[in-house]
């Protein structure tokens, strides 16, 4: 490996332990202390019926301050080695799933911490640092010789578009697991009413800020997609999957985003479509893995 | 708009009236609109399933859907009836749902309802009072202030004892739904524009030195001035390049170099250079020396059954009923002589004619030509004059293009508007039935539910805080998510 390349991929270590310890943070933040109570209760016929509920109770809010501090890292980290890679290959981070998903794991972290300092909370860290591992050790699963940095396929030489198209896409995918991760903590929120969490309204709101970053900027990704499209292959659309993946997404957030002038649906359902979306955020990103087509560069196949 | 339904319904509409405003209120409806957007991520769902292994497992899994799947791979979603008539109907839906809002969104902007209730205020998620130590002209003046140097627009009316205020930013934004949807609608009439009058030929072929008509009534020709390429180390093609002229009419119209990725365009007709090849310059003349054909013949699109590795080609002379194939010799000298039966030099190009006419028998005439000596056979005069080469282009034209470029503009500037210029309102009563020279004030944000709408409020009434030196009470209602309708008395032990 070139030192440039080496050195990036030192800071992606970096990252991950970085990511691995802010998630251990907010995991003991998050769960904390599950207290049992025992209650005895005496019934108007003189009998004595013992119950028992669960009570939980969060954990120390210095582990979320540890959480946060580390979250920090591992978007300076991952950040710093997108930085360095992109020096070493001249380009924006879209050759295979390597360089794609570091680069998710850079704005993932930073999209969220960026939220986190906004609303001052810090209970979505559990759900979306897991999210970020998830996607460290994934990284590690890949080949290592996708670590190389290697001559691109000239089909995939427009730069500019190439790097807005890509970014704008890491953009959406990021902030739509941002709005995942409000959308599970509003559903607990409405059948638990935890007090330690944040109310539901600000969690509705989390989701909707969210979205309303992610939905034009998947717009984006199919507009300058299909500019590029036209560029390389002479057509706009082309129904590819990966393409059509991404319009349905696309179309699910938009039905989201309808649902919301809908009282009756404003809250509870609108925060399942949000799961819904997120669900097929994660097969859009896959997609290469069970789609043909011309987006099956990315090197997995 | 809603007055006018209120006096229709004084009247007993006839049926077809009342089936027009069923289908009208449909359209109008964000509901079905829900629901048609739902339809249509589902049918694009099962057409990008299509394209993938997922029926498959789902075969491989359950048996019995075996049948299912196949036809599911069968089916061209994307070019079929129900996808179709679900964008029509989306169409529809945009479009009447528009006309639908307008009216009530421009009332909205220009003359919003300024009057209030107490029992609004009281209601609302959240809502502040205070009692200002002024009367209320000096405590609307201070409260305007206040509220312009937060961008709002301030409106009041006098009720009685009271003045109602109405304040509201960011109004304008509303409008940037319109060309949001309405660009919905022009993403899809860019693409039947272009699939009813575009074009695409994927094999447009001009040898070095020569001019093709693009054709499809664009009266373009275009013509290879050079070609050239560079090679990799390794032997792998690094790039090449076209210079192209272009000519509209016969006239020059555009001169440019392509190269893989970087197309040329001219008007909505668009280059895009694919690949290259060799071509043969071949000169062709009547015994009488009129030239029938002079042009750079393009080789290895045509394989010929005596000599499948050798590029061939096909010339056709139309006015003399012939038929030309063209022969190259095998680059590959291993070939020879088992596939390649004719071993050529370098310099050396076969011919064949055969005759085209309805009376043509199979009977062929053959030749080995010598790169710059005429050569009679059939009662024509054929020269190989040079080997030169041809690029591929790939041609396409969308006038769809400027239709569709429009669109995404307005489409992400309407979603940046409308997200990022929310519309914020707060009224307010002023209230001066109390004690002489002292103002109650009362107010409250349109912010149900909104968090961030509700926090710009808190913002709002601690500017006023701090600008009138009053203290204000802020009401906030828990939860209303949380909000369960009441429950029977419990049931307590
Ligand atoms: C594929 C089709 C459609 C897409 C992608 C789409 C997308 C959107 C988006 C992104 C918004 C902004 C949401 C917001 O302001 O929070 C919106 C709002 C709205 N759309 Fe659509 N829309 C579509 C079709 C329709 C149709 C057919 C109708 C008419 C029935 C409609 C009616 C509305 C209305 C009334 C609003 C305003 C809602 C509000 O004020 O909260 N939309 N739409």
């Amino acid at each position: 490996m070139e030192g440039m390349v080496r050195l990036s991929f030192y800071l992606f270590a970096a990252a991950s332990i970085a990511v691995a310890a802010a998630w251990v943070c907010y995991m003991v933040y998050a769960v904390g202390f599950i207290r049992l109570r025992r209650t005895a209760l005496a019934t108007s016929t003189g009998m004595t019926v013992t119950g028992s509920s669960t009570e939980h109770v969060p954990g120390p809010m210095s582990a979320a301050r540890f959480g946060s501090l580390f979250g920090w890292f591992a978007a300076v980290f991952a950040g710093l080695s997108v930085l360095t890679r992109a020096i070493a290959s001249h380009r924006g981070p879209y050759s295979n799933m390597y360089e794609f998903s570091l680069a998710f794991v850079f704005v993932l972290t930073l999209a969220y911490m960026l939220f986190e300092r906004f609303y001052n909370v810090r209970q979505l860290g559990a759900i979306v640092m897991t999210i970020a591992l998830g996607m460290c050790l994934y990284l590690w699963s890949l080949p290592p010789r996708m670590r190389e940095v290697d001559a691109l396929n000239p089909a995939l030489q427009n730069r500019p578009l190439m790097t807005l198209h890509v970014s704008a896409a890491i953009v959406a995918y990021a902030t739509f697991a941002v709005s995942f991760a409000a959308a599970i903590l509003f559903l607990i929120q409405l059948r638990k009413n935890v007090s330690w969490l944040p109310s539901a309204e600000m969690l509705d709101d989390i989701g909707f800020r969210a979205v309303t970053i992610g939905f034009p900027m998947l717009a984006l990704v199919l507009i300058l997609g299909s500019i590029w499209a036209h560029q390389a292959w002479g057509a706009y659309w082309s129904w590819d999957p990966k393409e059509t993946a991404a319009l349905f997404t696309w179309l699910v957030y938009g039905v989201y985003l309808h649902t919301r002038s809908l009282r009756g649906w404003r809250g509870q359902r609108s925060a399942i479509i949000l799961l819904i979306g997120f669900v097929a955020v994660g097969f859009t990103y896959y997609g290469n893995y069970f789609f043909g087509g011309m987006h099956a560069y990315g090197g997995v196949n | 708009m809603a007055q006018a339904t209120l006096e229709k319904r004084g009247f007993r509409n006839s049926p077809l009236e009342t089936i027009v405003d069923r289908i009208w209120r449909f359209f109008c409806s964000v509901r079905a609109a829900v629901v048609e957007i739902a339809i249509l991520a589902v049918l694009v769902l099962i057409g990008t399933l299509r394209g993938s292994s997922v029926p498959r497992w789902i075969a491989d899994a359950i048996p019995a859907t075996e049948g299912i799947v196949d036809r599911w791979y069968g089916w061209d979603v994307f070019h079929s009836m129900p996808f179709m008539l679900i964008l029509a109907i989306l169409t529809i839906a945009i479009t009447v749902c528009t006309l639908n809002r307008a009216p009530g969104i421009w009332r909205t902007i220009n003359e919003p309802t300024i009057s209030t209730t107490r029992g609004f205020i009281r209601n609302a998620d959240v809502s502040a009072n205070a009692t200002i130590a002024q009367p209320v002209e000096s405590s609307l003046d201070a409260f305007t202030t206040s509220l312009k140097k937060k961008r709002y627009r301030v409106l009041s009316e006098e009720h009685g004892d009271a003045v109602h205020v109405y304040a509201d930013k960011n109004r304008w934004a509303k409008l940037a739904t319109f060309p949001f949807h309405l660009a919905l609608i022009l993403i899809l009439i860019g693409g039947i524009v272009g699939a009813r009058y575009g074009f695409k030929e994927n094999e447009f072929i001009i040898p070095e030195g020569s001019v093709r008509d693009v054709g499809h009534g664009t009266g373009l020709s275009v013509k290879l001035d050079q070609f050239s390429d560079s090679w990799r180390e390794d032997g792998t093609a690094a790039s090449y390049r076209s210079d192209l002229v272009l000519y509209e009419n016969g006239e020059e119209v555009k001169r440019d170099s392509i190269t893989v990725n970087n197309p040329m365009s001219y008007g909505t007709t668009t280059f895009y250079q694919t690949s290259y090849g060799q071509a043969a310059q071949m000169r062709i003349t009547d015994l009488d020396g009129n030239v029938l054909y002079e042009d750079a013949t393009e080789l290895g699109i045509y394989r010929s059954s005596t000599n499948p590795d050798a590029p061939a080609g096909i010339i056709t002379l139309p006015q003399s009923n012939l038929r030309l194939n063209v022969i190259a010799p095998d680059e590959d000298r291993a070939n020879a002589p088992m596939l390649d039966t004719l071993n050529l030099e370098s310099g050396q190009m076969y011919v064949q004619i055969r005759g085209t006419g309805p009376d043509a028998g199979a009977e062929m005439q053959d030749a080995v030509l010598v790169q710059g000596v005429p050569q009679e056979i059939n009662g024509i005069v054929v020269e190989f004059q040079r080997e030169t080469r041809f690029t591929l282009l790939q041609v396409a034209s969308n006038p769809g293009i400027p239709i569709f470029w429009a669109a995404s503009f307005l489409l992400v500037g309407g979603l940046f508007a409308t997200f990022y210029f929310p519309h914020r309102r707060i009224r307010a009563i002023l209230d001066r039935s109390g004690e002489p020279g002292v103002t109650q004030i009362a107010l409250a944000p349109l912010a149900k539910r909104d968090w961030s709408g509700q926090k710009d409020f808190r913002g709002v009434v601690e500017d006023l805080q701090r600008r009138l030196q009053t203290d204000f009470v802020v009401n906030e209602r828990a939860s209303t998510y949380l909000e369960r309708p009441a429950k029977p008395a419990s049931n307590s032990a």
